[in-house]
């Protein structure tokens, strides 16, 4: 009696069961919306391109300011360089000069030497 | 030569959107939230058309997302059985003639007060005539759990429906 009966129901369940019929409205939404996912994809492709560009120049940018900052820097390097070996230089000639300038007073005061 | 196969989605639609629907439907037991579960699966299946490798694989890859999408949406949702009922039957009665008998009506009622886990087995058993390893396989499930589920769905919704009936004879 009882897999009789078991059979009979699950025969029912699944005459119940049958498929239904999707509405009508369903393909036509499901289109419409990959229409605009693919939009949607096609613009965020094309906005993140742009923030890699943008990135890109700015990286660049950066880049250049650093290197023209280094550059700077070691142009001034050079510059303080030169500077210092001008001053060198001139402290040299100076006590040259002062040294020779003593001779002269000194032979200046004994003419006979 | 096996990715030789090239899906066309507008066709999958076409074959598969009263299957997805249907599994939807039974089990939400909402209408509308299957045909907006039936939408987010196929709007998913585009997105992954890359990984279909054949007409079986798609069939099977929206069964299981289907039935997944539904568990997920009824999580987010938490709303009681007999409240997406009476929606899905005023709808139901408003969109189409096809219109199932009283008690079939009601089989459909009772299937959605049994626990998710049995009515997805009994679902895709008795709607999609699935024997019980490709039931396991959809749902990533051991095969014992899905007879236990098959099994244990069957008594408790025979009970119910036994019940169901003798109120309805009463009521006529």
């Amino acid at each position: 009696m009882e897999p009789e009966h078991i059979d009979e129901f699950e025969k029912e369940l699944q005459q119940v069961l049958q498929r239904r019929p999707a509405p009508p409205s369903l393909k036509r939404k499901v289109m419409a919306r990959r229409g605009l996912e693919i939009t949607e994809r096609r613009h965020h492709y094309w906005v993140a391109w742009k923030r890699v560009a943008a990135g890109l120049v700015l990286a660049a940018m950066l880049g250049g300011a650093m290197e023209w900052q280094l550059q700077r820097a070691e142009d001034r390097r050079r510059g303080e360089e030169a500077r210092r070996q001008v001053m060198t230089a001139l402290r040299v000639t100076e006590r040259a000069l002062n040294e020779m300038n003593l001779r002269l007073a000194a032979r200046n005061r004994n003419p006979a030497q | 030569m096996a990715n030789e196969w090239q899906p066309d989605f507008e066709k999958l639609v076409d074959e598969h959107q009263s299957m997805v629907f249907s599994l939807a439907l039974r089990m939400s037991g909402d209408r509308g939230l299957a045909e907006e579960i039936a939408q987010d699966v196929f709007l998913e299946l585009d997105r992954n058309m890359g990984k279909i490798k054949n007409p079986e694989h798609a069939l099977f890859w929206l069964r299981r997302v289907a039935i997944s999408r539904s568990s997920d949406a009824l999580r987010r949702r938490r709303v009681r059985g007999l409240d997406l009922w009476v929606e899905m039957n005023e709808a139901h009665a408003s969109c189409t003639d096809e219109r199932p008998s009283p008690l079939g009506t009601r089989m459909e009622f009772l299937l959605t007060t049994l626990p998710e886990a049995q009515r997805a087995a009994l679902v895709l058993r008795y709607q999609e005539d699935m024997p019980p390893e490709e039931i396991a396989a959809t749902l990533e499930a051991p095969l014992a759990t899905v007879k236990s589920h098959l099994q244990r769905g069957l008594k408790l919704l025979r009970a119910k429906a036994a019940n169901h009936l003798r109120e309805y004879i009463r009521g006529a």
